[in-house]
């Protein structure tokens, strides 16, 4: 069979422009001529449609469909097209998918959508991206092996440059594309025709970062950094609770500052629209408003909700949701005469913090149905479908320019629709492109948080101490309800963004029910680094702890029992337990350990801890992560860096509250992410399986809070049960 | 009209005397390196040098800068080839890359003072600035760099 080649025309004028493949669904290729087509390319002569294009001067472009937002996919997605391509990575650029209207580009993991979340770029994208870059290098060796008469399985290719060793005879990338003739009927690539393994020279590799030298001297562009002709700045006045809606009582004093522009009531908010974002904030801080008063959110109160999912946890009355069962967990613990053991865990809300505040750019154009948008967002897609929703037009009218992120973690995915809402309606509104920022205040008081869970945790333990059945049980919020309706079933109510990784499949469970009881949300919940993993994993690995001393057993043991059918599982543990000396910390100091899973990545935690008048010190971390292939290293130990950082900043002391209905955290000097002098030292292993390879965003940060507690409680005789962990419980 | 020094370049900016530095230098000025975190000097994302002393330049009265040399990102070095610079690259240290500009016009002031700082001195530094992304350990890593290649 050979690839599908369109369109018909297969001869090239000599001396055109280039050549593009652009690898479509079901695997095929399509080489075009560059042409007047690249509407959202930086770069004229690249198709909207093509992976890789491969310019006469040997520059090759190579674009990627994932978001950037410090993950490193801008290097790690092209590298792996650039390998099977076998590409001069030194004549490689990169370059950002904005829109996708043939959904060409798609993430295979998230239905072809343009979604960047739950670390599944990697995975999702890389067979088809091996496949595409070695589709383009068999026409590159079919076309060269033709101009020189030759049989194709003569030819190979070095680094940019299409060989035939037994006369010596080269063609570098760039002159084969401006060949008269290329050569498209050449045979599909299935994953057998892939390069082995011990042949790639880029993926695993030391090479750097793409975006890094620019992120070095201030040159990166974030969607706030956007500057459009005629541009205008905009501030929102918010509602103060969730639901409400303004009246204006004055805007005359808004009006009179020098500068403003316009004050614009939209649905939940005030736009104020300024020449200068100075004077934006300074019409606001004039403006008389009145709120609506009727939100059933004014009466949301984030102790009263820990108090209900505290009750709602050993509430039998109520039905829950089954997220898993494997054996007959119920039926073991209501047995006669077993050994159970019973534990409660409890995490609080968190906010994300990511430090580019959220913003939108939108210039509307004249007759109201079209936009250009600029913004930084997790999915291309739904920002798309929110901007032709909101103008009411068809998506070929919304010219988006997907922005790298400065920083996300959850928070940019569909969390962000409604400030790129009213950047559209404000730009709309005032005939000119407008750039809307959220202040750090607006950023933390409006958070979609990741909610509060009360997780209650019962065990039976046979007469050899082995764990032989274990029941999970989660009361939360679904996020999933709220946040992905149209994803909610409301018959079976799974709600992955909270359940996963309460069916602990790596462990050997003969019975296991994890189930979540449903409280309705009192505030707005997302998805956050971490997902439920984090607690989750948090909840159980302390109560593995707990069961390991009930057992008579030790932590390590315990799981190694536990990961008995697991050997990539037992891998990390064992190099973990290695490579940080379980168990002989420093006098005054404990050793925790943590083994947690996301998804197919596995990974093992240990932390060197001490407590002094009180005060918790993380000394020291260490990880062993296996994530299947690493296809850039430098990245993949930075994400998992990151991840054991952001986890520990979260246990350590991040906590949203809530009272009347309104957040009760302003600014970093009352919502406090980790600094720099609480960074423990780090060491990270991998331990590559050669599994395909499965991300890691966020695998550092579940693993971190049952380490901690651990150590925590293996040092002070009390376990920590909350997150953040309060030690007034140690 | 203020007149500034920015970079060394004498600039003019029609803003009121108490406007944020950091807004003349983004949006008057489209020195967007210089980034706005919280407007509390919380994060130290919006740090520049004023007379070469680290800034946050959220916290900063234009008019107040009007007779010091400002230095932004974009004027550390003619060509990134700052040493902070190139040990930040060296390191890898970006992720997101939204606070580093603010992270590497702290450690340029650091250096400059202190030329060999300990570790201690580092993180009590750099403590000023957020980073989310968790580049803890390799900012720390590139300002060792940076002290011993220099």
């Amino acid at each position: 069979m050979t690839v599908t080649i369109h369109p018909s025309r297969r001869r090239f004028l000599a001396g055109a422009g280039g050549l593009a493949f652009a690898v479509l669904s079901g695997g095929g290729i399509s080489v075009l001529r560059p042409s007047a087509q690249a509407a959202t390319s930086t770069e004229p002569g690249v198709p909207v449609d093509a992976w890789v294009t491969i310019f006469p001067d040997d520059r090759v472009i190579i674009r990627y469909g994932a978001a950037e937002m410090g993950q490193g996919v801008s290097t790690s997605l092209p590298l792996i097209v650039a390998e099977e391509l076998d590409a001069d990575w030194d004549r490689v650029t990169v370059e950002q998918v904005s829109q996708d209207p043939q959904r060409l580009f798609g993430n295979p993991a998230f239905g072809g959508n343009l979604f960047s979340a739950g670390s599944t770029s990697l995975e999702g994208y890389f067979t088809a991206l091996r496949i595409a870059g070695a589709t383009a290098r068999r026409v590159l060796i079919h076309t060269a092996a033709a101009a020189w008469g030759l049989p194709v399985d003569e030819v190979s290719t070095e680094p940019g440059v299409v060989v035939h060793e037994a006369s010596g005879r080269r063609l570098r990338f760039g002159e084969i594309v401006a060949l008269e003739e290329i050569r498209t009927d050449v045979l599909q690539v299935f994953e057998d025709d892939l390069k082995p393994r011990e042949a790639w020279r880029l993926i695993g590799s030391g090479v750097g970062r793409r975006d890094i030298p620019g992120k070095t001297r201030g040159e990166a562009i974030y969607s706030i950094d956007v500057r459009v002709d005629g541009m205008v700045y905009a501030a929102q006045l918010l509602a103060p609770v969730e639901g409400e809606a303004p009246t204006v009582d004055n805007d005359a004093d808004a009006l009179s500052v020098p500068g403003v522009i316009a004050v614009v009531p939209l649905a939940n908010s005030i736009g104020v629209v300024a020449d200068t974002f100075e004077a934006a904030l300074a019409g606001r801080d004039r403006l008389r408003v009145s709120w609506s008063t009727g939100s059933d959110f004014r009466s949301a109160d984030s102790a009263d909700e820990l108090a209900q999912l505290a009750q709602a946890a050993d509430d039998f009355s109520t039905e829950p949701v089954t997220w898993e069962a494997r054996g007959d967990a119920a039926g073991a613990l209501s047995a006669e005469g077993r050994r159970t053991v019973t534990a409660h865990y409890t995490t609080e809300h968190v906010y994300h913090a990511q430090m580019e505040p959220l913003n939108a750019v939108a210039s509307v154009d004249h007759d109201g149905k079209g936009a250009d948008v600029w913004v930084g967002s997790q999915s291309q897609t739904i920002s798309l479908a929110v901007a032709s929703h909101v103008l009411d037009t068809t998506p070929d009218r919304i010219r988006f320019h997907a922005m790298q992120m400065g920083g996300a973690f959850g928070r940019r995915t569909v969390f962000a629709r409604d400030l790129l809402r009213d950047a559209l309606l404000l730009s709309k509104t005032v005939g000119r492109p407008v750039k809307l920022i959220w202040t750090r205040e607006d950023d933390v008081k409006n958070g979609w948080l990741r909610p509060a869970t009360v997780h209650r945790l019962d065990a039976v333990l046979d007469e050899t101490g082995r764990l032989e059945a274990l029941r999970h049980r989660v009361a939360s919020p679904s996020i999933m309800q709220f946040a992905f309706p149209n994803r909610w079933d409301p018959e079976s109510r799974r709600d992955l963004l909270v359940m996963e990784g309460t069916e602990s499949a790596d462990y050997a469970i003969p019975n296991l029910l994890a189930e979540q009881v449903l409280v309705d949300r009192r505030s707005r919940v997302s998805a956050w680094r971490g997902i439920g993993w984090a607690p989750n994993c948090f909840a159980r690995e302390c109560f593995l702890d707990e069961l390991a001393d009930a057992a008579g057993s030790d932590p390590v043991s315990f799981r190694r029992d536990l990961l008995r059918d697991s050997p990539r599982g037992l891998e990390v543990l064992n190099k973990v337990v290695k490579m940080s000396g379980f168990g002989n910390p420093p006098e005054g100091r404990a050793h925790g350990l943590a083994f947690a899973g996301y998804k197919a990545t596995l990974g093992a935690g240990v932390a060197e801890v001490s407590v002094t008048e009180g005060r918790l010190r993380v000394h020291r971390f260490w990880a062993a992560v296996d994530p299947g292939i690493v296809v850039h290293p430098l990245s993949y130990v930075g994400q998992v860096e990151g991840g054991i950082i952001f986890g520990l900043s979260s246990l350590l002391g991040e906590r949203s509250t809530f009272t009347d209905g309104m957040i009760e955290q302003n600014n970093f000097y009352d919502y406090e992410i980790l600094r720099i002098d609480a960074v423990p030292e780090i060491e990270v292993a991998l331990v590559e399986s050669g599994s395909p390879p499965s991300g890691g965003g966020e695998i550092g940060v579940p693993m971190t809070g049952g380490a901690v507690a651990n150590a925590v409680r293996r040092l002070t005789g009390t376990q920590p049960r909350r997150m953040p962990f309060d030690l007034g419980d140690a | 009209m203020i007149r500034l020094t920015v970079n060394g370049r004498a600039v003019e900016v029609e803003a009121a005397p108490d406007t944020p530095l950091l807004w003349v230098l983004r949006d008057h000025l489209g020195l967007v390196g210089t980034r706005f975190g919280c407007g509390a000097g919380m994060c130290g994302a919006c740090t520049v040098h004023l007379d070469g002393v680290a800034t946050f330049s959220c916290l900063t009265a234009v008019e107040d800068a009007a007779h010091q040399q400002i230095t932004t990102i974009e004027g550390l070095s003619p060509d990134g080839s700052h040493p902070v610079q190139r040990a930040w690259v060296a390191e890898q240290t970006p992720q997101c890359g939204y606070c580093q500009s603010g992270q590497i016009m702290r450690a340029a002031a650091l250096l400059a003072a202190n030329p060999t700082p300990s570790r201690d001195e580092i993180v009590g530094e750099m403590s000023a600035n957020l980073c989310r992304c968790g580049t803890y350990p390799r900012i720390i890593r590139a300002i060792e760099r940076a002290a011993r290649e220099d």
